[in-house]
Order: C-alpha cells, then structure tokens, then sequence
C-alpha cells in the first residue's frame, strides 16, 4: 500500500536574514555591540572592544542592550544600526 | 480544495515513520501519516482553505498556515474536531505579549501549558479529573502535542535548533488539560479572564514543570494555601525571582475546603499574593549568595498582582494533592486566554 503524505514544514525559507555584505576591512571602521543584557556579556564585550581597537583599528565601538533579552533587540537600537558598519550581535549564556 | 504541500510517497507505513523521522519532522514518536484526506478533514470541519493566515510568527515573520497546522495536527493523531483548538492555540501563542520565540527558544525549557474551558471540552471528551496534568484523555493528548509538532515543523524548535532547552521537561511532548468545571462552584479560568459565560475558550502560558505538593491534614484554606505559597517561595528561591503567571491546578479533595469555606479564586489570588514572596538575602541559603549584593531587604512577590494567578479546578476525586505551575520567566512572556472562533452564517469554502 503506498501513503501520498504531505511536507509538516513551511517548505519556504523565513523572508528575513539575508547576510550583509562582508567588509574588507575593520580598520577605521564603526561597529555596533549588541548585547541581550546577561552577565557573560560583559567580559566577553569588553574583550572585543579592546581588541577591535588595538588589533584592528577599528576608530568606534557603539554598545547598546536589549531592554529584553528574550525579545527582539528595541526599536531605538534597531534605528541606530543604519549608521554602523557592522554589528556583533551577542548572548550571555 | 487544493493542498499546496509538497507530497511525498511511502511505500508502507514503516517507511511514513522513517521518512518524518530521518527528516527531523516527529517528537521521536509514532506519528498518524498526514494525508491529503486527513488534512482536508481538519479544514473542512474547521471552515478554512488551506491558505488561510493564520498568523505570522513576530521574530522571524514566518506565516503560519491552516494547512500547515493542520498537517501537523494530524500528525499528532487529531480528528477533525480537535483541530479548531489547535488553531486557537496558536492565535494565542502568536500574540505578541506571549513571546512565543523567546518562549520557545529559550535555554528556560519551558512548554506550552495549553487549558480548556466552555463546552469544547465536553465535545471532545477532554477530561479534567483523574490524572489531569498526565495522560488523562486522548484530546488533550493530541491537542497538546500538535502543539508541539507545530512548533518543531513551522518554527524549527527542534533541540539543538531553535530549542536551545538546557533539560526542557515531559509537558514538551504534550500540556494540555481540562477544567473539571462540572464539579466546581468556581467561576472557569476563561471566565475569570474576561471570557463570557458558555464561550469555549483555550488559555496558553509559557510554563515549568509542574510542582507537586500535598496537604491532607487541614482543612482550613488558610494552611492549604500556604502549603501552595511555599511551594511558589520555593520556586523563587530555587529558579526564577522575576514575577508573572503562575498556575495553581486543585484538585477535587482540596477544593471542596476552600469551596465548603467560601473561598473564591479572587480569595485564594489575594491570599497568595500576600503569602508567596521572598527576600532576596533569601537566596543566599540556597547558594545563591553572590546575587543578593546589597539589595538582601528588597522583596520580591511571585506575581505582580494577584490577577496574574490561573487557578484551575482539576485532579482526581482523592488526595489531598494539588500542583504549582510556575512562569517560564516572569513576565517576559504573558498567559494569553481567546475564545474558540464562533462564525455567523459562515460557508464552507468551495472546494
């Protein structure tokens, strides 16, 4: 006996989430820290800073947390992106 | 009526169960083969073309289907009748104030606990008596587990995936249950949340284990309830400080004291309300100390107000048991009560 049975999954890929282009460098460059607020944060943000700096020169490191770090990250950090070259997005778990 | 999904075939039943199986599509159980007939059954009791919205998921903008749900529904072994609630389901967990991403992806490991009240329940024969928060009946079975298949075949919450769950629990197969509003003087939960009276309605919460506790040697409210708010200050000390919604399931042996007392589920809300909270030095006898900082004195309540409270009548006729639910995380995610979707002169969609 042969079963005809149908796909569960949405098939389609989400509409969101393409990759930006990649830079060629980071050097004099603006990149944006997102951080969803937890305590592991902020060791590993505060490395990265330094080291975006002294390492790669890059010339400004925005950091900004989620009022909710459950949630989608907040509409006034979402506006600020626009005006960054990159964005490291992070978790604290 | 035309099915937009891909079709697979299967060559016998063992394959159908290898095919979802090797694809990451079941919760590792059996699954009922979701044919095109099957998934017709479901729209048509339910009035809907396969292409009705549903809703689209807030984080990542998925639409969510009616054929999609429905597959999955019948994956889970739903009948036709059954569907109409899941569908429910979802529109509630899609609200934004449930946070269903966040909810679902979470580390927390919480599941969806999902509670029926108005006459659905009877119509399906959902019970809310013997072994409520288990395997009490076959609707709330498949209804809460095509809950779950949803979430893993249209969100991608598989473990590992989106599910980032460090234990996650066995209400993520299924949670559902049943209101015993047959056997309580109480008013239903649906009610309670500003469902008119005979309305049949489904109230989902981003929800823990449950919590056991027992009290069979008292029966004044006052010391029941506090067996109940004990276990909620056990819930802040141990797990979460963040205050929400918090269920209270009573069964039938506890209830009739608080009932034969004249107690409501307004009392019983303000009474826990003032009875479950804690310092935060409190945390330090848990091992938690390096927390407490220099805010041991400030006091943390379980819920912000003691409409955040669920008090469902459910359980058994004996034993002097009852069960705490506690939040996911507080009030990141809120409980969500819609009625069933009632439709006037409604037509069935062409075929």
């Amino acid at each position: 006996m042969t079963f005809r049975v149908l796909d569960p999954t949405t098939e389609k890929a989400p509409p969101a989430g393409r990759l930006a282009p990649r830079l060629d460098t980071l050097e004099g460059k603006t990149i944006g820290f997102i951080s969803n607020g937890k305590e592991g944060t902020k060791g590993f943000f505060k490395h990265l800073d330094q080291m975006l700096r002294e390492e790669y020169g890059v010339a400004r490191v925005v950091s900004r947390t989620k009022s909710n770090y459950s949630a989608p990250a907040d509409k006034h950090i979402v506006d600020e992106i626009k005006g960054w070259d990159a964005v490291v997005s992070g978790l604290g778990d | 009526m035309q099915l937009a999904s891909r079709v697979y075939d299967a060559d016998s039943i063992s394959a159908v169960q290898e095919l979802y199986h090797s694809s990451g599509w079941t919760d590792g159980l059996p699954i009922v083969p979701p044919t095109a007939d099957a998934v017709e059954a479901c729209l048509d009791w339910a009035m809907m073309p396969p292409d009705q919205l549903i809703g689209i998921e807030p984080v990542r903008g998925l639409a969510i289907t009616a054929e999609k749900l429905a597959i999955n529904a019948v994956m889970a072994g739903c009948l036709p009748m059954h569907f109409p609630v899941v569908v429910t389901a979802w529109m509630a967990m899609m609200q934004d104030e449930f946070l269903m991403h966040g909810a679902t992806a979470s580390t927390g490991g919480c599941a969806v606990l999902v509670v029926l009240n108005g006459p659905i329940r009877l119509e399906l024969g959902a019970s809310g008596t013997f072994n409520a928060l288990g395997n009490s009946d076959r609707a709330t079975a498949v209804i809460g587990r095509a809950v779950r298949l949803c979430l893993i075949n249209l969100m991608d919450v598989r473990p590992g995936v989106i599910d980032r769950s460090t234990l996650g629990h066995p209400g993520k197969f299924s949670y559902c249950l049943a209101e015993d509003e047959e056997d309580s003087s109480w008013l239903p939960l649906a009610e309670q949340r500003g469902v008119p009276k005979g309305a049949s309605s489904v109230t989902v919460m981003a929800a823990g284990a449950p919590r056991q506790l027992m009290n069979e040697w008292t029966t004044r409210p006052e010391e029941i309830l506090e067996t109940f708010a004990a276990e909620m200050r056990a819930n802040l000390r141990h797990y979460s400080i963040h205050p929400g919604n918090y269920a209270l399931i009573i069964p039938k042996q506890l209830r009739e004291h608080l009932q034969a007392a004249g107690w409501t589920k307004t009392d019983i809300a303000q009474f826990i309300h003032e009875r479950a909270r804690i310092h935060r030095r409190e945390w330090a006898e848990v091992g938690k100390g390096a927390v407490v900082r220099d805010r041991g004195d400030s006091v943390y309540p379980a819920m912000e107000s003691p409409d955040q409270l669920l008090v469902v009548a459910a359980g058994g006729p004996a034993g002097g048991f009852g069960a705490v639910i506690p939040p996911w995380l507080g009030n990141k995610s809120h409980a969500v009560t819609l009625p069933l979707g009632v439709c006037i002169d409604c037509e069935p969609p062409k075929k």
